[in-house]
């Protein structure tokens, strides 16, 4: 059904995610002396209250903001020519590559073991406030799912109507978008997990577990 | 057996003097051990009788470098004897100075707060033949001889809470409190109601106490041992200390908090802070020092134990004796204690109703004479004369206007009103007994009221309404700049224009309403109208009462830079027309810190409103605590001015705290924490200690926005959460809504 | 893109800033036609001020033309323009005018100074209940006076906004629970108690002043009148007409002609008075008896201008750009002309094509549009960022704007002819689209078919 075996392979062949850094806005920006190779570190403090290392830093109307790493990984490729110059709004600066931890991988085998429910049209999606209740109060795990169940709120054009969830029974397992955020049609909102398919998903766990190493 | 307890005794005292002394090289320890060493190196060749005369010899030696060593002792040292393993604690004094005793709500590990010892405990004296057991509530910290379980005497809110119900408990029983400090200070969380305003309340609690409180200080550390040392006879031991932080927390501020302060600075801050019992006798903060044997009181020093059982009786005896007066020949035998025991004396320690209001008097009386001399008083002679006619002046004044005169007004005008109801009552029943018709009446608008609809109405008032123009605006507002809201990422907030955000805005974003500090200026002269407010006591100014090395040269730059002699304006001023006295405590000058000056100046506004019967406004625009330099003489600020707020609410006034920026610590925990109405404006942060020193302190990791006024509000801290353009309009709805009966505008 | 048009006309560059997903779309693309890439500048978002200031820096800007909406009436936006340590000059009046007559109440207290009719109620906020209930009673009276039988008062909070905290009373006995609720409404919300008491307005024509003045606030002029009464649910305007009324081929209940002139006249001498500095409308609404009431002043150009211009004539010179006015009066240049020079001539009327459902509440419409196009007329002018027009690609419409295809002018000699033109422009009209589920497309087309007879009319 799913050969966890020969997507830990394929992973394995590209074992990281390339991150680029793009001008939030326009401004002068300056590099803090990083070169290609360098190690940077992302978000840290046990509740991510620490930024990142500082990239670059960007300064609009005398007001200077640092940007930083949004995970940790290496500095692979820097735009040096734009040391100094004023640049506009999602300019590349560099690139991290992002080396895949064991959960990062868990996830990507997950999303494609899971039953997925996807967004029907191209739009901002909400939990319904009750739902949203149970995944802040116990995670995402909490929410056991309903065919026809209401679930989400799609707000599209200043406009929202509610969205209900069809599909197999089961928990959420992931929930893969940021809730306000644009989501197009097709991409997935959820990962259900069938009652049938938790052995398999402790398999996958597991495997990634012991066979996957993270580089750093 | 006998000779080789005794050696193992002798070794434990060398071990205890090397922990005292620490790494420092001493001619007396290092003789000690060489001859120690030599006995026991000898040992197995003698015989009994030799032994024995060794040991003696030993021993005496012993005895005598003991005592040459106690000489020798620096405040540091007294610090590590304090927190020494060995050193008495609580549990030691009930059981060998009481002569019965149960813990209550306790068993070792299994407690609110294992920490906090509570123990209800006899103490048996003699009447003729009679013997007759008189009951105390002891109260104290428990560090347990090194037990974990009992952070060392770290007492979390709700330990300090417990603690303050058995003190109304004692209340109710009207039997005395003992109460035994033996704290490093209070343990930094916030759980609920915050470790801040628990202790506050403790405060506020013991100010109006109405039962004899005698305490006993080994270690006080700062505002966790005020948490129960607010006391009528206040002692102290002779090798404890008192102080408004440890050594080490006041070289790590001096060295900048980055840096590790080393071994040398650590001592120099303690000699500095004049923490030893002595300097405190000197200051005037104890009443009494306890001596102890040398190197301090260990479990064993049983005579010690005598010393001080002696001690608290005669403490609560003349507790007593001052609330409610003894027979004359008691007393003189109290004053002349000449070889008397006073245990043999009988004096009975419940009070009677009006010795309880007497005590409270004498209690005020006290602390308000406490630190009198620790600021700068720069007022001349005259000024001082006339402050205290003034003062009679207005005593007398509201005396007549609102005692006297107010009631027969009040019983005047209630009889007009009774009359005037009836007379309704009568015109209305006539009225429809006549059947006279009232509806339809809205037929037929006047011209006048139809232009009303149609053309300017109040055209004095100008054509425009102009956006609310602040009086002062911030200086920062002159600077062609953006700033960042620190919610942008999670609020999405734009940047700000700098003229916008710190002119028109007062300081909160648009978009998040996060509040950026502005100056306490702002506040001022935009909130109580400072332009036509009348400031008093501006020339009680900082001082350096202990006379600590370097700070003069500080406080004389804190004055330069912010043009005060304090960190703390008090003014009277009118706010829609209703006069208040307002208290402002000023952030930039050394951190908002509150010294004697302070002190001093609050407790003298508090007591203007009190008398002139004014509304009481405090406005922290920001405090770290209290000000170090002065150790005690800050500590004792505290109960001191939280003596005079309870003073002035039992007296009906309305006393509100308003919190801006950060308001931390002492002043937290006691006469701000202590107002029924505190009220924080918009991104403030209130608390005990600050997450760097909770992580030093407990080494717990606090989750960012621990602080935050919002969880302040959530724990039961504050009752509200104000933006700062709506304070005005806020402050003078408190006074329509909340405060006591005893307002002049009432 | 009219704006760009309007600074290539009149020969001033010009930096057109976009933000990522409009990389595409047609003004972006006009841009780099007339002035080149050097001169497109890519930021974070349109509603960031700080971004148009950084990119004028960078690209030494001398000007800021704040566009038709977000920073167009917004008064901090202007004033930092021009006090910032670097001015520019902004298209538009001088901040404080924007102040002032940015606030309605503001607004009303001004012409209520200078004899400007204005909806009877109060003109300040209202903070004791009695003094509302009272003004309540008068209304009502004043209402039944003048034969108004459902007489119906306004209630709403004068900080508030956006329908927000606004209550209708029917009658007197109501008033109070209405006026509690609204109160602590704004108690909460807005924190600011103050609630404003007026007449509800029924069955109104919106009419509309084009102003113009020079820098300076001396000289006044305007264009014209037009009637902006076809609108959506959300009082969007959907079509609107030049001039405000038409005495020649339709009948009112009042003399229209005067109250024509009453509203320009006001207009004009309220611009005067505040010393009002560029282009601007004065919003009036007329009842079916044609009292004139002014609502409201719009400190910006608006997109309905080009109606006004269509039926204007400078020295008998058609032609006239309100746009390239405003540019020409922003950067302090005189009028030039005055009120006599200023002919009125025919009638136009302009549609907003929008792709929206008018029979479910004006839905907006998301999908692709597939054909776009139409039959070029003398009488006709059409402007449309869709590029299907001209290439034949189909164009999905992009979600976080209203879903405006198109706007056109027809022009006619007198109203009767401007109408039989309209409705044969949309008749011709070749639009079609697939929406998201992937049935037709729906556009407001016959809406405004339907709407065209009736224009001008009660």
């Amino acid at each position: 059904m799913l050969n966890v075996k020969e997507m830990l392979e394929e992973l394995k062949t590209s074992p990281y995610e390339e991150i680029e850094i793009v001008t939030p806005h326009t401004g002068e920006v300056h590099f803090v002396g990083l070169k290609a190779g360098d190690r940077v570190a992302g978000p840290g403090g046990k509740w991510g209250e620490k930024p990142g290392s500082t990239l670059a830093t960007i300064t609009r109307e005398k007001n200077k903001k640092n940007i930083c790493a949004t995970q940790k990984g290496m500095v692979t490729d820097i735009v040096e020519d734009l040391e100094g110059k004023f640049v506009e709004a999602g300019v590349r600066l560099l690139t991290v590559r992002h080396f895949l931890s064991k959960d990062e991988v868990i996830a990507r085998i997950l999303k494609k073991a899971l039953s997925l429910f996807c967004a029907p049209e191209r739009a901002k999606y909400y939990f319904v406030p009750e739902v949203d209740g149970k995944i802040k109060a116990g995670g995402e795990q909490s929410v056991k799912t309903r065919d026809g169940m209401e679930m989400f709120i799609v707000s599209r054009m200043k406009r929202e109507t509610p969205l209900s969830y069809s599909g197999p029974e089961g928990i959420i397992y992931a929930v893969y978008f940021q809730q306000g955020d644009n989501v197009d049609a097709g991409q997935p909102l959820i990962g259900v997990c069938q009652e049938s398919q938790l052995t398999l998903i402790q398999d996958v766990v597991n495997r990634v577990q012991g066979e996957w190493e993270e580089l750093d | 057996m006998d000779i080789d307890k005794r050696t193992r005794q002798l070794s434990a005292r060398l071990a205890y003097i090397r922990d005292i002394f620490g790494p420092r090289e001493n001619a007396s320890s290092a003789l000690l051990t060489h001859r120690l060493e030599e006995f026991l190196n000898r040992a197995p060749e003698l015989g009994v009788l030799d032994l024995r005369r060794e040991v003696d010899r030993l021993e005496e030696l012993f005895a005598l470098l003991e005592g040459k060593l106690e000489d020798e002792l620096t405040p540091m040292d007294r610090v590590r004897i304090v927190r020494h393993p060995q050193r008495i604690t609580l549990k030691d004094i009930l059981e060998n100075v009481y002569d019965n005793y149960a813990e209550i709500g306790g068993q070792d590990e299994w407690s609110v707060d294992p920490g906090m010892l509570i123990a209800r405990a006899t103490i048996a004296r003699r009447m003729g033949r009679k013997t007759v057991h008189q009951p105390v509530m002891v109260i104290g910290q428990e560090k347990g001889h090194g037990q974990e379980f009992r952070n060392g005497g770290s007492i979390k809110p709700f330990g300090n809470a417990n603690a303050l119900y058995y003190m109304r408990v004692a209340e109710t029983e009207n039997i005395p409190i003992h109460t035994y400090v033996f704290t490093p200070g209070a343990y930094p969380i916030e759980d609920y109601p915050g470790a801040a305003q628990q202790i506050a309340r403790n405060l506020f609690q013991m100010a109006g106490l109405k039962v004899p409180v005698v305490s006993v200080i080994s270690e006080g550390g700062s505002g966790g041992a005020e948490a129960i040392a607010l006391a009528d006879k206040r002692l102290m031991l002779s090798h404890g200390y008192y102080s408004v932080i440890s050594p080490e927390g006041a070289a790590a501020i001096e060295a900048g908090l980055k840096k590790k302060a080393d071994r040398r600075l650590i001592e120099r801050c303690a000699e500095r802070l004049k923490i030893t019992a002595k300097d405190n006798l000197a200051l005037g903060l104890v009443d009494r020092v306890i001596q102890e044997p040398a190197l301090g009181a260990r479990p064993d020093n049983y005579e010690f134990f005598r010393t001080l059982r002696r001690e608290v009786i005669r403490a609560t005896d003349e507790v007593v004796h001052a609330a409610q007066g003894l027979g004359p020949l008691r007393a003189l035998v109290l004053r002349h204690r000449g070889g008397v025991d006073p245990q043999d004396i009988f004096v009975r320690w419940s009070l009677s109703s009006s010795a309880r209001e007497a005590l409270l008097i004498r209690r005020r009386e006290k602390f308000r004479a406490m630190s009198a001399h620790a600021f700068v008083d720069n007022r001349s002679l005259g000024t001082r004369l006339a402050v205290g006619l003034a003062r009679g002046l207005w005593q007398v004044h509201s005396l007549l206007r609102h005692d006297i005169f107010a009631r027969y007004k009040r019983r005047l005008s209630g009889r007009i009103e009774q009359w005037e109801a009836e007379l309704r009552a009568l015109g209305l029943g006539m009225g429809s007994l006549l059947g006279r018709e009232n509806g339809g009446a809205c037929h037929g608008v006047p011209p006048e009221a139809l232009s009303r609809l149609t053309t300017l109405s109040c055209p004095e008032e100008g054509v425009c309404r102009v956006e609310d123009r602040w009086v002062y605006v911030s200086p920062k507002s002159r600077e062609d700049r953006t700033v960042t809201c620190p919610n942008a990422a999670t609020h999405g907030c734009q940047d700000l224009w700098a003229p916008d955000l710190y002119g028109e805005f007062a300081g909160v974003c648009a978009h998040c309403g996060h509040h950026f500090p502005m100056e306490y200026q702002w506040y001022l002269y935009n909130v109580f109208d400072f332009a036509h407010a009348y400031e008093f006591n501006a020339e009680l100014e900082a001082g350096n009462p202990l006379g600590y090395e370097g700070f003069d040269l500080k406080l004389a730059e804190a004055k330069r830079a912010t043009g005060l002699g304090s960190s703390c304006i008090t003014f009277e001023t009118r706010m829609e027309g209703v006069a208040v006295v307002v208290a402002v405590l000023v952030a930039p000058f050394r951190g908002g810190t509150v010294g004697a000056a302070e002190g001093e100046k609050l407790i003298r506004a508090i007591e203007r409103a009190r008398i002139k019967r004014l509304p009481f406004f405090m406005y922290s625009h920001g405090t770290a605590g209290i000000r170090i330099q002065e150790g005690t003489c800050g500590v004792i600020q505290m109960p001191r001015v939280t003596m005079a707020v309870r003073r002035y609410i039992d007296s009906g006034g309305l006393y509100l705290v308003i919190y801006d920026t950060n308001s931390y610590a002492g002043p937290v925990a006691s006469f701000l924490g202590c107002s029924p109405y505190q009220f924080a404006v918009r991104s403030s942060n209130i608390g005990f200690a600050g997450p760097g020193v909770i992580r030093q302190t407990t080494g717990l990791e606090v989750p960012p926005g621990y602080h935050r006024a919002f969880l302040a509000l959530s724990r039961g801290h504050i009752q509200g959460i104000w933006d700062r353009r709506d304070l005005k309009k806020n402050l003078h709805q408190a006074l329509l809504t909340m405060g006591g009966r005893n307002l002049y505008y009432r | 893109m009219r704006i760009m048009a309007a600074c290539a006309r009149l020969g001033h560059e010009f930096i057109c800033v976009y933000t990522g997903p409009d990389a595409a779309s047609g003004h972006v693309r006009m841009a780099a036609e007339l002035a080149g890439a050097g001169c497109l500048a890519r930021i974070r978002s349109y509603q960031d001020p700080s971004e148009l200031f950084a990119v004028a820096d960078a690209l030494g800007a001398d000007a800021v033309h704040p566009g038709y909406g977000f920073f167009a009436e917004d008064f901090r936006f202007a004033r930092r323009v021009r006090l910032r340590d670097r001015p520019l000059t902004f298209i538009g009046p001088s901040w404080n005018v924007i102040r002032d007559l940015g606030d309605k109440i503001n607004t009303k207290r001004i012409a209520r100074s200078l004899g400007v009719p204005t909806i009877p109620g109060s003109d300040r906020p209202i903070f004791d209940e009695m003094e509302a209930a009272e003004l309540a009673r008068t209304i009502f009276a004043f209402q039944l006076e003048q034969g108004i039988a459902e007489g119906c008062v306004l209630v709403k909070a004068s900080a508030g906004g956006g329908g927000m905290g606004i209550e209708e009373v029917y009658d007197l006995d109501a008033f109070r629970s209405a006026y509690r609720r609204v109160r602590n409404y704004a108690r909460r919300n807005l924190s600011d108690e103050g609630v404003l008491i007026e007449q509800r307005v029924f069955d109104f024509n919106h009419l509309e002043v084009q102003i113009a003045a020079e820098r300076g606030g001396k000289n006044a002029v305007h264009f014209g009148t037009r009637n902006c009464s076809v609108q959506s649910l959300g009082r969007q305007k959907r079509i609107e007409a030049a001039p405000g009324f038409d005495p020649g081929s339709i009948d009112y209940a009042f003399d229209a002609a005067s109250v024509l002139a009453d509203i320009t006249r006001h207009s004009v001498n309220m611009a005067l008075a505040v010393g009002y500095d560029n282009v601007g409308t004065w919003e009036w609404i007329v009842t079916p008896r044609g009292e004139p009431f002014l609502m409201e002043v719009n400190t910006r150009i608006q997109v309905e201008n080009g109606v006004s211009a269509a039926i204007s004539r400078i020295n008998g010179a058609d032609g006239v750009n309100l746009i390239a006015e405003q540019i020409r009066l922003g950067l302090g240049e005189p009028l030039g002309y005055t009120q006599d020079d200023i002919s009125f001539h025919g009638a136009a009327i302009e549609y907003r094509i929008l792709a929206e459902d008018p029979q479910n509440r004006f839905t907006p419409g998301l999908g692709r549009i597939t054909r776009f196009s139409w039959r070029a007329e003398p009488w006709l002018s059409v402007s449309t960022q869709v590029p299907t027009v001209l290439s034949g690609e189909p164009y999905d419409i992009p979600m976080d704007f209203d879903p405006n295809l198109a706007l056109a002018i027809i022009r006619g000699d007198d109203l009767p002819q401007a109408r039989a033109r309209g409705e044969a422009f949309l008749d011709g009209l070749d639009l079609a689209g697939v929406d998201a589920s992937g049935g037709p497309l729906c556009t407001n087309v016959a809406f405004l078919r339907a709407r065209t007879q009736t224009l001008l009319r009660f």
